[in-house]
């Protein structure tokens, strides 16, 4: 068995110390390692965005990055969301909307969904189906995960 | 079992890379993690470029001209308002690289190394006349993109070399555009095409992506077609020429003669653009 790397993350706020394998990504690291698992592995080629979490804040691909380049920068994920007013927000009017079907694209959807209206409070459809656009759904055809977000946007708005 | 190293300086990733013969450079690693989860990467070491101070970031230099560090992220290079004129193909081929989320992953440096033929920038760096700057265990050296790509998959850098910059001439006051053919938005170009028009706005200067292991233009074709960008014959002609040096595979995206087809079609529309632009500005 090859020898495993320990790992000093920052998680949702805590500091957490893990073992992987020296090469692990960080969503094997998330999912294998700490039970962490709102990041889905899907396509695990950054083509499905089912992984999607923020370091630093920025939306990136946790399939597509390495563990070891994760230390000492902040990673955030669904679970560390609950206290999130906005995504609060987002989550209801997705549950609302028939957004969520099989849930497997849900957490990604809402981390690109949440960056977006970080950056562009009142986005209109088109800036949402564009930020979106590297999230694969195969349940709803999009709108009514669409719909959810330019809701959600309007009562955040209000 | 792949160890994955972090150099701290250049001097330190060179010599990592001379050290370990199976090492390998990574940047951003939205290609080479995805290559390591299918199974392909087996690299004793990754030296990643992650921590490298000056890499990052885009910079206008004393003499005008425009320097990218290899680590630039896709988005910071969509965002930049250096991208002028000329340059604007640059920028605007940032913008259409895979989505958002891959785009604060992805480096200039890793994909123009990687050297993927459908990948965006290589026509973009191609119509903009880049120049690679490279340190090897022989030093520092420069390469023009037009004698980067060699073969498929195979450019002029050496193993053990690390590309750090790529530096673009002072942007010219000429409108400059980049169209891909693509199934959906985001995905590897079918064909595409990179154009800027000459500041004079009577010549052009084009590069066709995706047609060939490397970013296809022909200097002289363009120095033939200057003065007659209004004659449909003489473009037919010149985009006749980049057909003949054109040669696409079939693959999903689609066939060689399907792409052959496009090239002239990209440039005529693609030019159409450019000639309103200017008549605009």
């Amino acid at each position: 068995m090859a020898k495993k790397a320990l790992f000093t993350l920052s998680l949702n706020g805590d500091q957490t110390d893990v073992a992987a394998a020296p090469d692990a990504t960080l969503l094997e690291t998330l999912r294998d390692g700490l039970g962490v698992l709102s990041p889905k592995r899907g396509c695990n080629q950054g083509v499905c965005g089912a992984c999607t979490v923020l370091i630093d804040g920025v939306p990136v691909r946790s399939c597509l990055t390495l563990t070891a380049r994760c230390e000492g920068h902040e990673i955030s994920t669904m679970e560390g969301m609950n206290t999130d007013p906005v995504m609060e927000v987002l989550q209801r009017h997705m549950v609302a909307s028939g957004g969520v079907q099989c849930g497997f694209c849900t957490s990604g959807m809402l981390m690109s969904a949440r960056n977006l209206l970080a950056e562009t409070p009142r986005p209109d459809r088109e800036a949402v189906k564009s930020a979106l656009s590297g999230n694969l759904c195969r349940c709803t055809g999009y709108r009514t995960i669409v719909d959810a977000i330019c809701t959600a946007a309007e009562e955040l708005a209000q | 079992m792949t160890q994955i190293l972090f150099p701290e300086t250049l001097d330190q990733a060179v010599a990592l890379l001379a050290r370990h013969d199976e090492a390998r450079p990574i940047a951003g690693g939205t290609t080479l993690v995805a290559m390591r989860n299918a199974g392909l990467v087996d690299s004793s070491h990754l030296v990643s470029l992650d921590r490298i101070p000056g890499l990052r970031g885009i910079e206008r230099l004393a003499d005008g001209r425009i320097r990218v560090g290899a680590m630039t992220r896709h988005a910071d290079t969509a965002a930049s308002d250096l991208f002028t004129g000329s340059l604007a193909v640059v920028r605007k081929a940032a913008g259409m690289i895979a989505n958002k989320v891959v785009r604060n992953m992805g480096t200039m440096g890793g994909s123009v190394a990687n050297a993927d033929p459908a990948a965006d920038y290589l026509p973009a760096l191609a119509c903009a006349d880049a120049v690679l700057s490279v340190l090897g265990p022989d030093g520092a050296r420069e390469i023009p993109i037009l004698t980067y790509v060699q073969d498929w998959y195979e450019t002029a850098l050496e193993p053990g070399e690390i590309l750090t910059a790529i530096t673009f001439p002072a942007p010219e006051d000429a409108p400059s555009a980049y169209r891909k053919i693509a199934r959906v938005s985001g995905d590897y170009a079918t064909a595409s095409c990179a154009m800027a028009l000459t500041p004079d706005g009577q010549g052009l200067r084009v590069a066709i992506g995706a047609c060939g292991p490397g970013p296809i233009r022909d200097v002289q074709a363009e120095a033939v077609l200057h003065g007659h960008l209004q004659d449909p014959q003489a473009v037919a002609e010149f985009a006749a020429a980049l057909v003949a040096k054109a040669d696409p595979v079939d693959d999903v995206r689609g066939s060689a003669d399907y792409r052959l087809a496009l090239i002239p079609r990209l440039i005529a529309s693609v030019l159409s653009d450019l000639i309103s632009a200017k008549e605009a500005a």
